[in-house]
């Protein structure tokens, strides 16, 4: 199956996965092409440039520098305002104050340090530690990557916790839903990896908590504050996601013999296969476009480009489309409301809404 | 004081119609005193005129101290191995001011090279304070003159430093008599990390942050400082004069997990 991968991918290294692309698979779990791409380690960003569909985002650095520097503020003086937080939060005793910054070890052993670390503390039960800078690793699709948490884990009666330390404020206990959702998901990645390094070292995954601590700034001041988070939904789907990727030999099943993604880059990295060529390759596996692909696929450009060309439902977001169930596009959805398209078998109920939608419409409009 | 100012501004009009008339009269050595006299006269009104607006912040004198001394002031305030963050801090509160972190970024490296060419040539040098692995911690500076215990980590002792660092603070704001405000936003920024230091947003009171800090301190000290006697122990044992002051390359991990 791996030949077949790399035959998808072309004679180049494959790409490493990092927390945000793990957690960006785990936000779209029905997208074929997505899942396919991410195994066969697809450079996805290269792909959708040379396709002329270059993704909207990338972080700014003003962004970075402003999500330093409050992580900065939140760990200095042995993580001072983050203990504040925790025995506030999670009634932490005064005794337990213990900071282990891995990465005084240097780089090359931060991994083994990290497990041994952590392996110490899950035997001897001791007192609350903070780890500071730990470095996890996740097998993906066969290939290990290693995940540099910006997030301190700590333990406490017991049970590790990941601290995930974010710019965007909460003003008056309101955060941004997305980007709690997509902290969540990249969180959820952490718990993971730490559960599966628990797992490895013989001790109970269950001692990694579901509940991560998200510390963000209150309010408009650089003051921060803390909320537990809980992640059980997103570890679940981040699970059947990796296992899909495992089992991507039932997606690879309906695909031609010959099919690559390769871009065939020359002596000097510019791809050289033509952009029609790749285009024609990936229109063959299905995607599954929704709106929210927008802020997390590099692919998204071109995928809302193919949806709009077929009209279908996808691009009216994920609820539009599970309402609109059996009707396959916009065009058709439209003939069914205004009458010009007869309901196919098993079409009749949602016809009758949208006929009724259409005369709601026009009696507002009159 | 515009009594004063009236008053100067009358004898230099004075003055200057004195001039006027020497100058007519050709007598140069009458002229030039009075010229000299208008100069003084006109000097202590600018001063008249300049007393009455507060100094600004950027007129505080430009500190004559080198950086390794200035850094070394603010180390010998707080006492314990410290981020540059805070050092810039403390010398920003009660100091010049004048400290910027990009310019400690090499300071370590330099008194490094400088002891390791000419060993123990300066009174002190500005060191790295070493962790359980007996390599340097990250950014933080210390003092090679204080013990070696006070120069190595445990786990406890990034709090216990902090803790001390507040106390040594606070302390230096008691003895104080008109501390600056700068130095007071110093203290309740520490203080409200310390439990029952500070009550909501009131402004810390030094006694109180002391008194605070004491009781947290009492939790930790006993294992903290059997901690780093055993971290200072394995280094004296283990390492080379300059190993001891700025640290050894870590060259293995905790033995037992592999």
């Amino acid at each position: 199956m791996n030949g077949r991968l790399d035959r998808l991918r072309g004679p180049v290294p494959s790409r490493p996965h990092d927390a945000r692309a793990i957690a960006a698979l785990a936000a779209n779990p029905g997208c074929a092409r997505r899942a396919l791409l991410d195994a066969a380690g697809v450079d996805k960003d290269r792909t959708a440039r040379h396709l002329g569909f270059p993704a909207p985002f990338g972080q700014s650095q003003f962004a970075i520098t402003r999500g330093n520097s409050f992580e900065t503020v939140v760990k200095e003086n042995g993580c001072a305002e983050l203990l504040r937080l925790l025995r506030e939060l999670l009634k932490l005793p005064v005794a337990e104050v213990g900071y282990q910054d891995v990465e005084s070890v240097g780089a090359h052993l931060r991994h083994s340090h990290t497990r041994a670390l952590v392996d110490r503390a899950a035997r001897e039960d001791g007192p609350a530690v903070f780890y500071d800078h730990p470095l996890l690793s996740l097998r993906i699709a066969g290939h290990v990557c290693y995940l540099e948490p910006d997030v301190v884990a700590f333990q406490v009666e017991g049970r590790f916790h990941i601290v995930e330390i974010k710019s965007f404020s909460v003003i008056d206990g309101q955060a941004e839903p997305r980007k709690v959702a997509a902290a969540a998901r990249q969180a959820a990645v952490y718990v993971l990896a730490l559960r599966a390094l628990l797992a490895d070292l013989g001790h109970a995954e269950e001692r990694v908590s579901h509940e991560v601590v998200l510390v963000c700034p209150e309010n408009f001041a650089n003051q921060p504050t803390a909320a537990l988070v809980d992640v059980r939904r997103q570890l679940a789907v981040l699970r059947r996601q990796l296992t899909r990727l495992t089992r991507v030999d039932t997606l690879l099943d309906g695909l031609p013999e010959g099919l690559t993604f390769d871009l065939a880059p020359g002596q000097d990295g510019v791809p050289t296969r033509p952009a029609g060529e790749v285009a024609e390759a990936l229109s063959r596996v299905p995607a599954r476009y929704a709106p929210d692909c927008l802020s997390t696929c590099d692919m998204c450009m071109f995928c809302r480009d193919e949806a709009r060309e077929s009209g279908a439902t996808d691009l009216l977001g994920r609820q539009v489309r599970d309402e609109l169930g059996g009707v396959s596009s916009v065009a058709e959805a439209l003939g069914l409301a205004e009458g010009t398209l007869e309901p196919a078998e098993g079409q009749e109920e949602i016809a009758r809404l949208l006929r009724l939608a259409e005369r709601l419409r026009e009696e507002c409009l009159r | 004081m515009s009594e004063s100012l009236d008053a100067l501004e009358l004898r230099i009009a004075e003055l200057r119609a004195q001039v006027r008339r020497a100058v007519k009269a050709r007598d140069n050595t009458l002229a030039r005193s009075l010229r000299g006299d208008l100069r003084r006269a006109e000097q202590a009104w600018d001063r008249a005129v300049g007393a009455g607006e507060p100094e600004s912040p950027q007129e505080r004198e430009a500190p004559l101290l080198p950086v390794r001394e200035q850094v070394h002031q603010a180390l010998a305030l707080l006492g314990v191995p410290s981020a540059v963050r805070m050092i810039v801090a403390v010398n920003d509160a009660f100091f010049s001011g004048a400290l910027r972190g990009p310019q400690l970024t090499s300071l370590r490296r330099d008194e490094e090279r400088s002891f390791r060419g000419d060993p123990y040539a300066r009174p002190y040098y500005l060191c790295a304070a070493l962790t359980d692995r007996l390599s340097p911690a990250r950014g933080l500076l210390a003092d090679s003159t204080w013990e070696p215990e006070r120069r190595v980590l445990g786990p406890l002792s990034p709090r216990v430093d902090f803790l001390v660092s507040a106390m040594r603070v606070a302390d230096r704001l008691v003895r104080m008599t008109d501390p600056p405000q700068g130095a007071r936003r110093l203290l309740r920024r520490m203080a409200q990390n310390i439990p029952g230091a500070v009550e909501g947003l009131a402004p810390a009171d030094p006694e109180t942050t002391i008194r605070a800090a004491r009781a947290e301190l009492e939790v930790h000290h006993a294992a903290d400082v059997a901690q780093r006697a055993e971290v200072a122990a394995r280094a004296g044992r283990q390492l080379s004069d300059a190993e001891r002051l700025f640290g050894a390359v870590a060259l293995s991990t905790l033995r037992g997990a592999s």
